[in-house]
Order: C-alpha cells, then structure tokens, then sequence
C-alpha cells in the first residue's frame, strides 16, 4: 500500500453557513495516517457538513483545509489537490443501481483515472467477499452488502485519507462486526480514517481519538488513550442532553436550559 | 476526456438497460405529432410545409423538456452526485459527459419524431435527410449544454418540473432561431444557409464554454 | 458587517436628496415641453421609455456582475446587490414594456411589433423573471445564490447572443434608432436630459435600498432563526 505515514489532514477554524444557519463554527481537525477520528455529537451538530467539507464536496464559508498526500513534494491547498486524495463514503451509498457491482468500481475507477479499472474492480471485489455477486445489479443488494461495495467506491483510488458518513447504520450486528474489522485494518495499514458517527461503542472499536461536536463547535476532544473512558462518555452525553429541547414539564431534566 | 467518456458510458449503458427517458421522450413526440394533426384544420396540405420547421422544433424543445427533467434523477437517487463531485478533475468534464449523452439521445428522438411527423402529414423528409440531421444535430448541440447545466440546477429545487422550462425557454431562443431557419432552408432550397450554420455554431460554442464553467458552481454544496 | 454598509447607506441618502430635487424640475420640464406636432401629446412617453431602458439593462448588468464577483470571492455581499440589481431591473423593464406599446398604439396603430429590439427585450423580462423565480424556488443560502449567478451570467450572454441572431437575420426594426443625431425637435432636449438624469439616480436610489434592505435581513435572519445558538450558549 502506499506509504502513508506522511498523510495528513489538517483544518483549521472550519465555519459553515447555511444562510441564517451556522453548522459549523470554528473547528479545527488535525490528524496523521495510521489513526482515526471519530467525530460524535447528536444529529444536526454538523458531523455529515465537517466530513463533506473535508471531503472538498462543500466548500467552507471560512476556514483553512490542507490534505498532505503521502508521498507528494508539498501540501496540496485547494480543494481539486484534497479530492485526488481523499475516498468518500457517503451516508447513503453513492452507487448506481442499475449496474452491476464491479461496474459500479470500473465507472468510479475511470472518473479517477486509475490504471486498471477492470483489475482493480475484481481485487476490491474479492477482498470484501463480493466476487460471487459481481455481475449483480447493485439495486439488488442488501444493505450490508452495499455497504461493503460502498467502502470499495471510496477506496477505488487507493486515497490516503478515508471518510465515512455514518457506516454502521442499518447493519445488523454481524454485518457491523465485519465492517469494524475492515475499518481497522484500513487504519493499520496506515490510511488516515474519519468517521462519522452516532454509536460511540461502535466508533471506540475502530478510532483512536474522538471529537464531540454539539452545534458546530467541538465541545470535547478525546486524545489517544481516553477512548473508552467516562470523561468521553459524560462529554457525549452532555452534548446529546444539550441538543434536545427542554421537554415540557419535565423540570428534573440534565439540562439547565433557558426556560421559555 | 477520460471522465466524459466514463459518463457517457454510464449514461447510455443504464438507459439502454431501463430505456425509461427514450421511451418517454418518444411517447410523448408522437403524441404533440398526433394533436398537431386534431388541431391543425383538415386541409392544411400545401401550408404544412412553410409550418413544419416550427412545428417540428416545438416537438423537439418538448422532448428535450421530458428528457432533461430526468437527467439528473439517477445521480440523485443514492447521492451518486457526489461521487461525481469527488472526482480530482474538472468537473466540467463530469456536465461535458452527461451534456453528449443528453444530445445523443435528443438526436436519436428527433429522428423517429421526424419521421412520423413526416407520415402523419406526408411530407417527403427523407429525401433531405442528411442535411436536416445536420441542422438537427447543430441545434440540438445548442439545447443539450444549456439544458444539461439548467436541469442540474432545477432538480435541486422545489417545483423542479417546472422550473425547468421557465429557466431554459428564454435562453433557447437564439438556438431556436437559428435551427428553424436552417430547417426552412433545407426543406426549401436542399441545404441551410451559411448564415444560419454559421450562427447555430456561434451559439453553440458559446453555451458549451459557458455551461462547462458554470457547472462546476452549480455541483458545489 | 462590511464596510460597504455605511457606505451605501449614505449614498443613498444623498442620492434620495438628489432624487427629490430632480423629480421636481423633471415634472416642470415635462410638462413644459412643447406638444410633438404628428404624435401628439403621447409623445412625451419618450421622456420616460429610454430612460427606463437604460435602468433596465443596467440593472441586469448589475446582476451579472455581482453574481460573477459573487461566484469568484464568494461574499454575500455581492449576491445581496445582484438580487437588488435584478429586482430593479425587473421593475423598469416592465414599465418600460408598459410604456412602449401606449405610445406604439398611438404611433404606429397596434400595441406590439415583433420589432427586434422589443423581441430582445421582452426575452430578457423572461430571462430575469425565470431568475426570480428561480431564487424563490431554491431553499436558499449559497446554493441558490451560486445558481443565480450562474443562471445570471447565462442570461447577460443572451443580449449579444439575440442581438447576433437578429443581425443575421435582417429584420430591419420598426423602433427608433436610439437618440445621437440630435433628432430631438427645439425643446424636447432638456426634459429628456432631465428623464435620463433623474431615473438613473432613482435607479441606483432603488439598487441601494434594496441592498440596504437585504443586508439588514440577513443581519436579522442569523440573530433570529439559528436553532444552533441557543445549545451553543448553553455549552458556552
């Protein structure tokens, strides 16, 4: 694989405005291959904007994104530089269903200009166990299975830096189980992994840092080691609280907000 | 290039398997071609040949409405969008591709079109062939660009069906203008004139430059 | 907020100044102005019709521009004024189609021509009222306001575009040539000066206001409708 140890992803004081709306205000990501982010936080905290950010699919209303590619002479800045690099997997699959599995590969691997499509399709296809159904149409798959064809979109490219937007939703456990493990060895061999998610048990297996966000800002930041510990599991929680308005009559609540 | 030739091949595979924009396109052509017939007064067989050019235009700017609409329906579907999005390319190659696809299937329906608009009133086309797809083909090069870009606008609003044609009708019109003067010229003298020729590429050229800038601003999220 | 804001501000309070003052003496000129001896009293719409124009090209070049300079440094600022300058320029075309046709009726006999120049321009009216609508329809923020610009620069190409159709085509117009040899008969010349003066700097009264008027709003929308400030504060 590539050597990725000089992969690198760096953002500085990302801010994102949807018209009145800010969904991001202020957040720093930096991050090397061979580790993963989780970024947490409840639903409209700004985890899908960040990643689509970083992705270079939205552009930042202000802010700074540098993606560093292993191997190459200087920083890419931009975001055509940052897309060469990066493989996406989006919260839905991103597949088209009216081709076949290894079509859908051989098409994104052509929009990337890879050397071998077809070869590369079948490789991406054996390694997760989808050679037996390549000629499928996608439309036709479970939603483990695109799932698992989705990841082998995003990788077509061999991208140092891989972002996943929620992957284990709709998995039942097996299915979850299985993709846990393929993340982790995507980050073993040195590919930098962000990920999106709202299943903090899931997102400990797999990262080994983790930032809560809660209404676009990072409200807590869980370094190497503290995964898994309480102080990350009280900042979600608080977050998650934080996020839900104040239910009526309900005056025990864990949140002390502004009464109406 | 290769991102163009990679989208059309995409574009033209998955409609040849479902074949639902073509048929649509179709259907409807020879349905304005039959209320032409209801509505047009018995007796109009000499007139029909100074109004055919329009007449068939009309068919084809429907057409091309039905299909646009649909353009970008697949790339909305599991967010395929964004895979296009992703690629380390212009994305203008990603409009350029779905833009040919867009005119190719546009030509193939103006030829069957065409032809039954030519039974349904008994008009001799065939014997111009070949200089009418000419003209067919530098029109529909100046409706597929505009088109391809609008269309990508419109289905990501409300009302996106109707949208479209609000935005796209008044930017056709030198399109329009210039092929339905190349279509009366064939019909009447054998062959368009340069004048018209002339303008379908100047417009042509125009939109195709313009639209290929502009898309990228439009994919952006 | 930008520095712009204050600035716009006071010109257009001056302008509104000026304003006042021009459209006093407009009046008085127009209405002072001798009566054309063939068309009548119907021909003082030429005080009113080019000038209209005028506003109303600039106001669709206004748009372009912003959405150009919008799409390159992605300011709001600039999407704010293409907005004003394609509300304003909507507004004088429409009573510049208004105005046409009364003083067509009285001249040439029929309230429409398929004229070149009233072609064109009836396809711009088109082209901005799709721009409007097309803003109204898109749930707003960059999106819609980078396929505005997009779609705004798509329609200031049409003008040369259908003026190019039009020029091959022949189609010799019927509308008279613009104003430069001194057509204007003994006395027409300062009312008409005065019509250009005084809707130019009400155009531009307009374009302001309307700017003024989208910058306070934005102002207003993100102080009011961000759910995300109050768990921020609460976090805070």
């Amino acid at each position: 694989m590539s050597p990725a140890a000089a992969t690198r992803l760096v953002a500085r004081s990302l801010v994102k405005r949807f018209g009145p709306v800010t969904a991001l205000d202020g957040v720093d990501v930096d991050i090397e291959g061979g580790h993963a982010l989780a970024v947490l936080g409840p639903n409209g905290a700004g985890k899908s904007t960040l990643l689509r950010i970083l992705a270079g699919l939205a552009q930042a209303t202000s802010g700074e994104l540098t993606v560093t590619r292993a191997g190459a002479a200087a920083p890419g800045r931009g975001r055509r530089a940052a897309r060469a690099g990066v493989g996406f997997a989006g919260h839905a699959t991103l597949l088209y269903p009216e081709l076949s599995a290894r079509e859908n590969l051989i098409f994104h691997g052509r929009l990337h200009g890879i050397a071998d499509p077809q070869g590369r399709a079948d490789a991406l296809l054996a390694d997760e166990g989808l050679a037996t159904v390549a000629d499928r149409r996608a439309g036709t798959f479970s939603r483990g299975m695109s799932q698992r064809l989705s990841i082998s979109r995003a990788l077509v490219h061999d991208p140092g830096v891989v972002l996943l937007d929620e992957p284990f939703s709709g998995l039942d456990r097996r299915a979850g189980d299985r993709l846990s493990l393929r993340l982790r060895a995507l980050r073993d061999e040195g590919r930098l992994v962000v990920l999106v998610s709202h299943d903090l048990a899931r997102a400990s297996e797999i990262a080994d840092r983790a930032i809560v966000l809660l209404a676009g800002r990072v409200a807590h930041t869980a370094s190497a080691g503290e995964l898994g510990r309480d102080a990350l599991e009280d900042a979600y929680a608080r977050a998650l609280d934080a996020s839900l308005p104040p239910v009526p009559g309900d005056a025990g609540g864990t949140t002390a907000g502004p009464s109406a | 290039m290769r991102v163009l030739a990679a989208i059309l091949w995409k574009d033209l595979i998955t409609e040849w398997r479902s074949r639902d924009r073509v048929v649509a396109m179709l259907v409807f052509s020879l349905l304005v071609v039959i209320v032409y017939h209801f509505a047009l007064p018995e007796g109009t067989g000499p007139d029909i040949a100074v109004h055919t050019p329009g007449l068939l235009w009309v068919v084809f700017v429907f057409a091309a409405l039905i299909g646009l609409n649909r353009a970008f329906a697949m790339e909305l579907e599991n967010d395929a969008l964004a895979g296009l999005a992703l690629i380390p390319a212009d994305r203008g190659w990603v409009f350029a591709g779905k833009a040919v696809a867009n005119a190719l299937l546009l030509f193939l329906v103006q030829g069957l079109a065409a032809a039954a608009f030519g039974l349904v009133f008994d008009i001799d086309l065939a014997a111009s062939a070949l200089p009418l797809a000419g003209v067919f083909a530098l029109g529909t090069l100046g409706i597929a660009p505009v088109g391809t870009l609008l269309s990508a606008m419109a289905v990501r609003t409300r009302f996106r069906e109707v949208l479209l044609p609000i935005l796209l009708l008044p930017a056709l019109f030198p399109v329009l203008a210039g092929a339905v003067e190349g279509t009366a010229e064939v019909l009447r003298d054998g062959g368009p004139s340069f004048a018209s020729v002339q303008l379908l590429l100047v417009v042509d050229g125009i939109y195709w430059i313009i639209c290929f800038i502009g898309f990228d601003y439009v994919l952006d999220e | 907020m930008n520095g712009l804001g204050p600035i716009a501000s006071r010109l257009r309070t001056v302008s509104g100044a000026l304003l006042g003052i021009l459209l006093v003496t407009y009046v008085y000129t127009v209405a002072n102005a001798p009566i054309d001896s063939v068309q009548g009293v119907i021909q003082k719409i030429l005080y009113v019709h080019p000038p209209l124009a005028y506003g109303a090209y600039l106001g669709f070049v206004v748009t372009a521009v912003c959405g150009g300079l919008y799409l390159w440094r992605a300011d709001e600022k600039w999407d704010r004024l293409a907005i004003a300058g394609a509300e304003v320029g909507v507004i004088f075309c429409t009573l510049m189609i208004v105005t046409g046709p009364i003083w067509a009726k009285g001249t040439w006999g029929k309230w429409w021509s398929w004229d070149p120049r009233l072609t064109v321009t009836l396809l711009l009216w088109f082209v901005y009222l799709a721009y409007l609508l097309l803003r109204s329809f898109s749930e707003g923020g960059a999106r819609t306001a980078r396929f505005a610009a997009v779609y705004g620069l798509v329609g200031i190409a049409l003008i040369p575009l259908n003026y190019f159709v039009i020029e091959i085509f022949g189609g010799r117009g019927m509308h008279p040539e613009n104003l430069e040899r001194g057509s204007l008969g003994e006395g027409m010349g300062l009312p008409f000066l005065m019509g250009n003066l005084t809707l130019f700097v009400a155009f531009w009264w307009f374009v302001l206001a309307r700017w003024e008027l989208e910058n306070l709003r934005a102002l207003g929308l993100a102080k009011r409708a961000d759910p995300m400030a109050r768990a921020r504060e609460e976090i805070a």
